[in-house]
């Protein structure tokens, strides 16, 4: 499909932000436009990366979840880390990946919850690749605006 | 249907029944302040004989918005401090009938001259004067929790507060908010709340006014870098002053990426300037606890936004563009503030 997805959201971003929005005489929907022009420049950055990241992010979180399972000493969770564990992204859909991804990050709440409570080794490394599995969730949906 | 401004109008009348000839025109709905819809106007009208003119500020209660808030008591608190050294604009009328706008509303007069955009304020005129700004502002928040609640009159009516439990009140309350407002899980938000209930700070050190939103943004400048007036104290209630200072030097603020708050101060500036101003100290322990409960109320904002702007109650695009931008800077925040960013 041509022209590319992210070329056509950065050129209307950037028709409403220079042409546009300096011809729209009222204050309100003026700046309206300008954060309307914004989030199109941010739905572009987030088009090229939107499939990519979700994939990554369910994988990583699965194999996370296979090393956690033996650590867990709630039978009923290490039988639904194992379970999800076995898991893959079968339809490519960014919606069929959002449904998976949330019910993977919702279960990686619950096992941070539980190891945090438990006082093994095995649970600090769990723990400890859980903060770094949350420091690179947060670097993938990072955006170039972002403010710090 | 007859206007808004119209109808305004003819509520002006109600009001000042004194008045005749009563007109509203210059009526504008201004950017921002997403909690309530903001509108600037002109109202002209004769009373005792002379003709008068008032610039005024229109907030009326929107159908959805960022922040669930009451507007009684932001009404309160611009009284509270109209003719002390917390610079407010004075507050006319508040409105609690729908009959008269569709939902209700507080009228106030316009502070002009000022600009409050943090991205303005990052450029000249202001830019020059960015330092003094700072000074100004943090003075202002301690002169804030400096106050009496009983003796401005914000004591009665507030949600009843105490010294060893208003931290857990507070919490309680934004974990509610993300509980019915988030979208999808969150896991960095729920560890942050695990780890804020294990370390709970020390009891206040007073019980203070605290303004709830105090960051720039909420505040009208003049072009000589002089601070005119605070704004938007719809989240105003009584509790733990460093809860205040901690929300203005949270990290999602240092939008000129130079980790100063705002791009005014650097951080350790600011906090002697509040605690000169105040009276009070900053212990660094519970700096970090309210630090940390700053990013987890930030994050409860961004995602009530976000549900408002997904479901429809209210199209304002800032709240979409909030929950796309902060929301993400506030999870970092997080990260940073539990020492897990690196």
């Amino acid at each position: 499909m041509k022209p590319d997805v992210p070329v056509v959201l950065q050129k209307l971003s950037m028709a409403l932000l220079t042409e546009i929005a300096p011809a729209v005489g009222v204050d309100y929907l003026q700046r309206n436009t300008g954060i309307a022009a914004i989030m199109l420049g941010m739905a572009a950055e987030e088009w090229d990366r939107a499939a990519a990241r979700r994939v990554e992010e369910n994988a990583a979180l699965r194999a996370l979840f296979r090393d956690a399972a033996p650590e867990a000493n709630d039978a009923a969770l290490r039988r639904r880390l194992e379970e999800a564990a076995r898991g893959a992204d079968s339809d490519l859909r960014l919606s069929a990946l959002d449904a998976s991804n949330q019910v993977l990050r919702g279960l990686l709440l619950e096992l941070h919850a539980h190891v945090e409570e438990l006082s093994s080794p095995g649970a600090r490394r769990v723990e400890s690749a859980i903060w770094t599995e949350l420091r690179r969730s947060t670097e993938r949906r990072a955006f170039a605006l972002a403010p710090f | 249907m007859s206007s808004l401004a119209e109808r305004f109008a003819a509520y002006v009348t109600h009001r000042w029944p004194d008045a005749s000839e009563v007109r509203v025109d210059e009526l504008t709905r201004i950017h921002g302040g997403a909690s309530r819809e903001t509108y600037r106007l002109r109202l002209r009208c004769r009373r005792g004989g002379a003709e008068q003119e008032h610039r005024l500020i229109l907030r009326r209660d929107p159908s959805g918005s960022l922040i669930e808030t009451e507007r009684e008591v932001e009404f309160r608190a611009y009284r509270a401090f109209q003719g002390s050294r917390v610079p407010v604009p004075a507050a006319l009328w508040l409105e609690q009938e729908a009959r008269w706008l569709d939902r209700p509303f507080f009228v106030m007069e316009e502070v002009r001259g000022g600009e409050a955009s943090p991205q303005a304020l990052l450029a000249p005129p202001y830019a020059a004067h960015l330092e003094r700004i700072g000074e100004h502002k943090w003075t202002i928040l301690g002169e804030i929790h400096r106050a009496d609640p009983v003796a401005v009159g914000l004591a009665d009516g507030a949600e009843p507060a105490a010294l060893d439990t208003c931290w857990r009140r507070e919490l309680d309350h934004w974990e509610r908010v993300i509980d019915e407002d988030e979208l999808e899980p969150q896991p960095i938000a729920r560890a942050a709340i695990r780890w804020l209930r294990r370390h709970p700070p020390r009891p206040a050190q007073k019980l203070a006014v605290v303004h709830g939103d105090y960051r720039t943004g909420n505040f009208l400048v003049s072009p000589a870098g002089e601070i005119l007036a605070v704004l938007d104290w719809e989240m105003t209630h009584l509790g733990d002053p460093i809860e205040d200072l901690a929300w203005s030097i949270n990290r999602t603020w240092c939008w000129a990426r130079d980790g100063r708050p705002g791009g005014l101060l650097p951080r350790e500036r600011a906090i002697a300037v509040w605690e000169q101003a105040s009276g009070l100290r900053a212990d660094p322990d519970d700096l970090h606890w309210w630090e940390l409960f700053s990013s987890v109320k930030g994050i409860g904002i961004w995602l009530s936004g976000a549900k408002e702007f997904s479901t429809g109650t209210n199209s304002d695009p800032v709240l979409g563009f909030t929950g796309w931008w902060l929301a993400n800077a506030q999870d970092r925040a997080m990260l940073e503030t539990l020492g897990k960013l690196t």
